[in-house]
């Protein structure tokens, strides 16, 4: 599912009352108020989108109470209710400065990169030194979206690996427009190639992805899902396999670590994170992972540096949703129903 | 070539190599996924001693055993 309209009917499985609200507050917030205020002095924009963040927290109340309870279905008593809510309200601050942050990606991305504090470039530096390209893996935290556009920005050489694309022509021509709009323009901007993106008639995401490492550039992905990305088409045999992820099992798909393998190019974990100030963010690239053992084993490795992230800021996460647990095999598909019900 | 590029194949998709013809359509039946398409192109690489270019990476040269060999023999004549 990709563009915003989507995104939302994802996000707010609310009536179709409130979906329509939580549409044309987005499109405001987004298409007038972020354009508006995002080039001001950081503190105003940032503590802006704070203030939105607060407001969606209360307006959204089915939606607030399905990330407590993704939280306590998770974490159990590992948090209390008031921890619960607090992860639950800074999630919703977090999506609205990401939306600052793509606005303030227009152009040379300084005035996003500047508010960023990078460590580990020297691995990323070394890793193209070699001329092998690398692969960079992260998972869908913090402003995610911009994460590898600050790099590309920084001007490292990036191509994303996703499942959804700027282009999409699956999508309603207004999703597109959004699409375009919000995220398109900003974010791919700074990124070297096109998002490759399984689709019928290419050859394939794994071999565009040893295209791109052939040619010393950085590949990006994220690791916490289980159908995207795929490079094995549906009808294919290789399937997600049951991975230990954040008290459970998830079900994930450890392909990017066979590509590693194959191609011998080394794998940077990387996350981007926001100080408790909201505008400054820290932009952490790992050393390379240990490649050893099977794809699944060493999978399982670079999961817990995805683990330790959440557990450090769990409100990064943006999957505290039932339908992304459901998908990953971490909650029953009665969970969905369950909540589906309640939320109405 | 043929043979040596089926059992590739064979081994990677533990299908047996009987069931595998050299018009057989690997990429659009599903025998072989992108995984074991970049696999094959390494094998061959090595085992050819040839090198196959970004832009020759295209599901026309390898979308059957056929056509495989047919462009990796193109390749191994320059």
């Amino acid at each position: 599912m990709g563009g915003t309209l989507g995104v939302l009917r994802n996000d707010l499985r609310c009536s179709n009352a409130r979906v329509m609200i939580g549409r044309l507050e987005s499109v405001i917030y987004r298409l007038i108020i972020v354009p508006l205020v995002a080039f001001l002095p950081a503190p105003f924009p940032y503590g802006f989108a704070v203030l939105v963040g607060d407001l969606r927290y209360k307006l959204y109340k089915p939606f607030r109470k399905e990330i407590e309870y993704a939280l306590e279905q998770v974490f159990g008593s590992q948090l209390s209710f008031e921890e619960r809510s607090r992860i639950a309200r800074d999630w919703f601050r977090l999506r609205s400065c990401e939306a600052i942050d793509m606005m303030r990606l227009v152009g040379n991305g300084r005035a996003l990169t500047r508010l960023v504090k990078t460590r580990g470039l020297e691995h990323v530096e070394a890793a193209l030194a070699a001329g092998r390209g690398a692969i960079l893996c992260s998972a869908h935290f913090g402003s995610y979206r911009c994460c590898f556009s600050v790099l590309g920005a920084l001007g490292f050489p990036a191509a994303l690996i996703t499942n959804w694309s700027y282009d999409d022509d699956r999508l309603s021509p207004v999703d597109r427009l959004f699409s375009r709009l919000i995220r398109s323009l900003p974010v791919t901007h700074h990124l070297r190639r096109p998002n490759i993106v399984r689709r019928e008639g290419k050859i394939g995401v794994a071999i565009e992805a040893s295209i791109v490492l052939r040619e010393n550039e950085l590949i990006a992905t994220m690791l916490d899902h289980s159908d995207y990305g795929d490079p094995v088409a549906p009808k294919d045999r290789t399937r997600p396999v049951p991975m230990k992820f954040l008290n459970r099992e998830a079900l994930m798909l450890p392909w990017i670590i066979t590509i590693a393998q194959l191609m011998d190019a080394p794998m940077l974990m990387t996350f981007m994170r926001r100080s408790a100030d909201w505008r400054h963010q820290v932009l952490e690239i790992s050393p390379p992972i240990s490649l050893e053992g099977d794809a699944e084993t060493a999978f399982q490795r670079c999961l817990a540096t995805v683990e330790a992230a959440i557990r450090r800021n769990p409100a990064h996460w943006e999957k505290w949703n039932v339908n992304a647990l459901v998908q990953l095999g971490m909650l029953s598909a009665e969970d969905r129903f369950q909540r589906s019900g309640e939320s109405n | 070539m043929q043979s040596l590029i089926i059992a590739q194949i064979s081994q990677m998709t533990k299908k047996p190599a009987s069931t595998l013809k050299n018009d057989t359509l690997l990429l659009e039946t599903g025998i072989l996924d992108s995984l074991s398409l970049l696999k094959l192109v390494l094998f061959s690489e090595k085992q050819f001693g040839v090198s196959v270019p970004a832009e020759e990476l295209v599901p026309d040269n390898f979308k059957t055993i056929d056509a495989m060999c047919v462009y990796l023999r193109s390749k191994q004549g320059k």
